[in-house]
């Protein structure tokens, strides 16, 4: 017997429609063994999905799923939390629907530090609808819009939610399953946001003008553009230029959650504490 | 419906369901001692599938499950395996060898000539 996958995903919906050595697969697979090792049931987690090949991920798992609009995971998972503070809210999102169409749900979900799960597949174009730049896409890569070249500046998903105030931030990649399914676990444990970006390949649409025609030589390159945060931070700027690092980069234990913060809002309606002030939070403004 | 194959189908350390099997070789690169490698097969779509072809040689590690994008293949449980009263192969030399030859002939079997 091996690890029974029929209790965590929905049978009649596979095979899966990703193309073959598509990461998003692994990273699935990762999520469903993280879900079984901390003993959550499966009725008290929700998986949002946006739209893009990432957006399959919210049909494939038995949980509690909504597919949703462009971008707006986090829109729906922020009303999802706050209505049930106690589940596990999970937000599946690409390169494209967190960073481009929900740029902006994603920096104000870092901001109040609500307690969802972020996973951000990170496959460095836009797979679905074939090639077009991504705001992660290389500087200089080969895309369908820029056909010459790349020339705009790349996204770092994980500077930006550091910068927008996330309290647990970290990166992998799914060519290490076992060190992503213990990342994840941690993840999924923090309270708070909990942003965590997934380097994937995409050998069909960034690889097939960029020489990376097969998933081996695509995940070969994403091994050498990152390396372990230890390893990172020895680094000169100069060989850090171009490079990732792996692990956990940013976890705030100390900041306060959104939903906690929120029960103040209610109780002081109800008349069981006084009004909010500055003193409560121990962050100033 | 038998998409899933997670029972061991008779005392394997390893075993695949070829149905869902779309070629990637991932799983091949991430073995360390070239227990899988793959196979012509004209119905799928790459041409090819995947094929346990040493199965003593399995030591057990579990990559190839995790690596698997499809759910095609398993790897036994290590308690359970133990408790039938088997035990996984340890990492011999004969067996890093082979991998390198697998993955220096595209991945694919030795006994089927390169691709």
């Amino acid at each position: 017997m091996a690890f029974n996958y029929e209790k965590y995903l929905r049978i009649q919906k596979m095979p899966t429609l990703w193309c073959w050595g598509c990461g998003d697969g692994v990273i699935l697979k990762a999520f469903v063994r993280a879900i079984e090792k901390m003993g959550i049931k499966q009725d008290d987690v929700c998986v949002i999905s946006g739209i893009g090949c990432s957006g399959r991920f919210s049909s494939y798992v038995d949980f509690n799923t909504i597919h949703t609009t462009h971008g707006r995971t986090v829109a729906y998972a922020t009303g999802v939390k706050l209505a049930r503070p106690d589940k596990v809210v999970v937000c599946v999102a690409g390169d494209g629907d967190a960073l481009a169409i929900g740029g902006n749900h994603t920096i104000h979900g870092c901001r109040r530090n609500i307690d969802i799960t972020m996973i951000v597949i990170n496959n460095f174009i836009y797979g679905l609808t074939n090639a077009q730049t991504s705001p992660t896409t290389p500087q200089g890569m080969w895309t369908v819009t820029q056909k010459i070249g790349n020339i705009d500046p790349t996204f770092d998903t994980c500077e930006l939610a550091i910068a927008s105030g996330a309290s647990f931030v970290a990166r992998e990649t799914m060519l290490d399953p076992k060190k992503l399914e213990k990342i994840l676990i941690k993840a999924l444990e923090h309270k708070g946001f909990s942003m965590m970006e997934v380097l994937s390949n995409c050998h069909i649409n960034l690889g097939r003008k960029n020489k990376m025609v097969s998933a081996m030589e695509n995940l070969e390159w994403i091994d050498n553009i990152t390396t372990s945060k230890k390893k990172y931070d020895a680094m000169t700027e100069e060989e850090q230029l171009n490079l990732f690092p792996l692990g956990i980069l940013k976890q705030d234990l100390e900041v306060r959650e959104y939903c906690d913060m929120y029960k103040d809002v209610i109780d002081a309606h109800q008349g069981k504490r006084a009004k909010i002030t500055q003193d409560d939070f121990k962050k100033k403004i | 419906m038998s998409t899933f194959l997670t029972v061991n189908p008779g005392d394997q350390p390893v075993w695949v369901n070829t149905s869902n099997c779309k070629a990637c070789d991932i799983c091949v690169s991430v073995c360390p001692s070239g227990v899988l490698s793959m196979v012509y097969e004209v119905t799928s779509t790459l041409g090819a599938t995947i094929a346990i072809e040493h199965p003593e040689s399995c030591i057990g590690c579990n990559e190839c499950e995790l690596s698997c994008p499809d759910f095609a293949i398993y790897v036994a449980d290590k308690k359970e395996y133990k408790e039938a009263g088997f035990s996984f192969a340890k990492l011999t030399d004969e067996a890093k060898a082979r991998q390198v030859a697998i993955a220096a002939n595209n991945y694919y079997s030795i006994e089927q000539g390169a691709r």
